[in-house]
């Protein structure tokens, strides 16, 4: 019986044996040289071992400040926004009287199949200074100048968060679809002979369900949200100033537009992976299962 | 047998694999530009940025040089700027040099950058190409300790491009628009903004060109040539900054957001001057239905002590990789088209519009011709002409960390923060980026 499944589990290694060499090779091995990496500092290829200079450096530099706080703000003003939006906008179409349902659903996931940069440009020019926008809020006479939406920094960051609040709606919406179909309909008709209504029934029982999925999608959103990059460099490219810039625009420029530094840039890519990390445990302690 | 079926699995996959791996090898070999081809042909692989100006530069460069070398070829890969400046980047970081061209189109701010931080990457030029026939300002962006790197190739001399028909209905004539200081341009803009209703200029505080025209006007940087910060104590910044502000602040500027609005607003006819660079001559032309409205008088200057009315906004020059193949065959193609021959700037200029540094060719009777969409202007004399005039300035390599510590304090200097403080607050954020 032993040797059997010896046997058989030497099968199975043979299979799995190329893809985790695979998988070793191209991303256990590059995260271990960018960790070694953001030990050194230098320019290009002139570097040379610093220790933790580079992390001490990181406390010091108001540039990577302004990008954390951007990044933060974006997550903490969007994310709870986009998943708020996807949860009402799934009960609706969830409803069965409802219909035209599947166009509805793929109006509403279109945007998330659409390319990062293009939809990036569409909406640089819907809030550009003579962009429609502006056209159409002039003719019901709401504003009397046109407003310079890009060029405030207040205005610029509400910008980006339309953007992706647009694009990834309708992504975290089909989760939520998908997992309120698997709710038997029977729960809804008590809780309706129980007098709960419509209200009632969403916050105590289709939320209350769907709470894996809401902390899984909220676990990606955070991922996404840290990561964000072709937003903000094709509709503001960081700016007014720097008051869009998010860090990972900040590794791109700390390795292709100024005079590279690629172990400064590994150091703060760890810098994200830790507030990865970090919030993910958070989120899986505050919302995941208590054992 | 079930075993024998999942073993022929695994090694046809993992030889696919390899496979794959293997051509795409050959396939970079072959693009870094080894002796290719049958027939004792060489080829020489160059990258650019844009087809229709630095690509069909290198066009006409082949053309002339195959006259003489008929085994010679080129081929040139377009890439969008951005991304070539990061391929070579990653290529040169990573120390694989095999996927690398043998001639690289550089960015003038990039020069010193790519050099310091990729020593012993670039070839010298200093005994292939006579650099005294070149516009010294263009020459001297490219001397690093006592190598020259490189060929240089367009530059970016300012003009200041204007609506002939906006500013005589507001009652100013060519002369009105020669020599003068940036305080009269706002002058001028007011009037222009009342009597027409059209903007002066437009503004784009995410964008530091102007910045960059009006220092290097006076002969100043960002960044001092031992590669520290140029913010306080610097005349020429202050002055820069006070102007960029009352430009922003008189209203007589259109903001914009972006190079595409940039250029839309002179396209549709919404602002009344554009100071730019010489290569700007092409995006005006656009406008088919402006031809004759437009002309072109020096740019402003600044009220500091060697302030000129002339200037520079970009600009590039060609590298050879020091460890191509072909090297030397790439810099003799260099150095005898560009580096020297005046057909090949006349031939630019005719056909793609562009201006070069080689001061040779200036005399030339290409360069006086008078396009009818500059009113019967000689624009591309004028142009060289103030080109002899832009003060030589050393671009050192933290351009671009110096314009983003600007850029952070831009939105408070045009809310009026105190300049001084403001300066300092821009010297110190330097100092922390370029550590």
């Amino acid at each position: 019986m032993g040797s059997k499944w010896n046997k058989s589990s030497l099968m199975g290694w043979q299979f799995v044996l190329l893809p985790s060499a695979l998988i070793l090779l191209f991303s256990f091995y590059p995260m271990l040289q960018s960790l070694l990496l953001s030990f050194q500092s230098g320019k290009g290829t002139v570097y040379q071992y610093v220790g933790l200079a580079n992390y001490g450096r990181l406390f010091s530099d108001p540039m990577f400040k302004q990008a954390v706080l951007n990044t933060l703000l974006y997550l903490i003003v969007q994310v709870p926004i986009m998943l708020m939006l996807g949860l009402v906008i799934a009960y609706f179409l969830n409803m069965p009287k409802l219909r035209f349902k599947g166009f509805y659903r793929t109006a509403i996931f279109l945007p998330c199949v659409t390319s990062l940069v293009s939809y990036a440009v569409l909406f640089k020019s819907i809030f550009a200074v003579d962009g429609i926008l502006n056209k159409m809020l002039m003719s019901i006479h709401l504003i009397q100048e046109p407003v310079a939406w890009l060029m405030d920094p207040v205005w610029a960051k509400v910008v980006i968060i339309a953007a992706i609040t647009w694009r990834w709606t309708g992504y975290n919406m089909i989760f939520y679809l998908s997992a309120m179909q698997n709710i038997d309909p029977s729960v809804y008709e008590a809780a309706s002979m129980d007098g709960a209504s419509k209200t009632r029934q969403f916050f105590s029982i289709t939320v209350p369900m769907l709470k894996p999925i809401i902390l899984f999608t909220a676990i990606i959103s955070t991922n996404g949200t840290l990561q964000l990059f072709d937003e903000v460099v094709n509709i503001t490219n960081g700016g007014p100033g720097n008051s869009t810039m998010t860090i990972s625009q900040y590794i791109y420029n700390l390795s292709f537009v100024y005079t590279p530094n690629f172990g400064y840039a590994a150091t703060v890519s760890y810098a994200i992976v830790v507030m990865v990390a970090v919030l993910a445990f958070l989120q899986l302690k505050v919302g995941g299962e208590k054992q | 047998m079930k075993k024998w079926l999942s073993m022929l699995l695994l090694v046809s996959m993992t030889a696919s694999l390899l496979a794959a791996c293997g051509s795409s090898n050959s396939n970079s070999a072959e693009k870094g530009g080894n002796e290719a081809g049958s027939g004792g042909t060489k080829k020489v692989v160059a990258w650019a940025w844009d087809p229709s100006f630095n690509g069909a530069a290198l066009k006409i460069a082949e053309d002339l040089y195959k006259k003489d070398h008929p085994d010679f070829q080129l081929e040139v890969i377009d890439m969008a700027k951005a991304d070539l400046e990061q391929k070579l980047n990653t290529n040169l970081a990573a120390g694989v040099k095999d996927g690398l061209p043998d001639i690289i189109l550089v960015n003038d701010p990039n020069i010193q950058k790519y050099v310091t931080a990729y020593p012993g990457t670039f070839a010298d030029f200093k005994e292939k190409v006579d650099f005294t026939q070149f516009s010294p300002y263009k020459v001297d962006a490219l001397r690093i300790e006592d190598k020259i790197y490189g060929v240089p190739f367009d530059i970016g001399v300012t003009g200041m491009f204007y609506r002939v028909d906006y500013l005589e209905e507001a009652g100013y004539k060519a002369e009105d628009l020669e020599n003068i200081t940036w305080d009269e341009y706002i002058e001028i803009g007011k009037v222009v903004k009342e009597k027409t209703g059209k903007y002066m200029a437009t503004i784009n505080p995410n964008d530091e060109a102007l910045t960059s025209i009006l220092l290097q006007s006076a002969g100043s940087w960002y960044i001092t040539p031992d590669n520290k910060g140029n913010f306080v104590d610097n005349p020429a910044m202050t002055e820069t900054l006070r102007v960029y502000k009352a430009i922003a602040d008189s209203g007589i500027a259109k903001p914009v957001t972006g190079w595409s609005e940039f250029v839309g607003s002179f396209n549709a006819g919404d602002v009344a001057t554009v100071v730019s660079g010489v290569w700007q001559i092409a995006s005006i032309m656009d406008a088919q239905d402006q031809s004759g409205k437009w002309r072109v008088a020096p740019i402003p200057r600044l009220n500091v002590e060697g302030g000129v009315n002339a200037s520079n906004e970009g600009g590039s020059s060609w590298f050879v990789l020091e460890e191509s193949a072909n090297k030397d065959m790439a810099i003799d193609f260099l150095a005898s088209t560009m580096g020297s021959s005046t057909e090949f700037y006349e031939r630019f200029l005719t056909e793609n519009g562009g201006v070069g540094s080689f001061i040779p060719a200036f005399s030339s009777e290409v360069y006086n011709q008078k396009p009818e969409f500059f009113g019967g202007q000689a624009i591309y004399s004028d142009f060289t002409r103030w080109s002899t005039e832009v003060p030589g300035i050393s671009l050192g390599m933290y351009t671009q960390e110096a314009k983003d510590a600007l850029k952070n304090e831009l939105p408070n200097i045009l809310n009026g923060a105190d300049l001084t403080q403001s300066l300092a607050n821009i010297q110190k954020h330097f100092g922390q980026q370029v550590q």
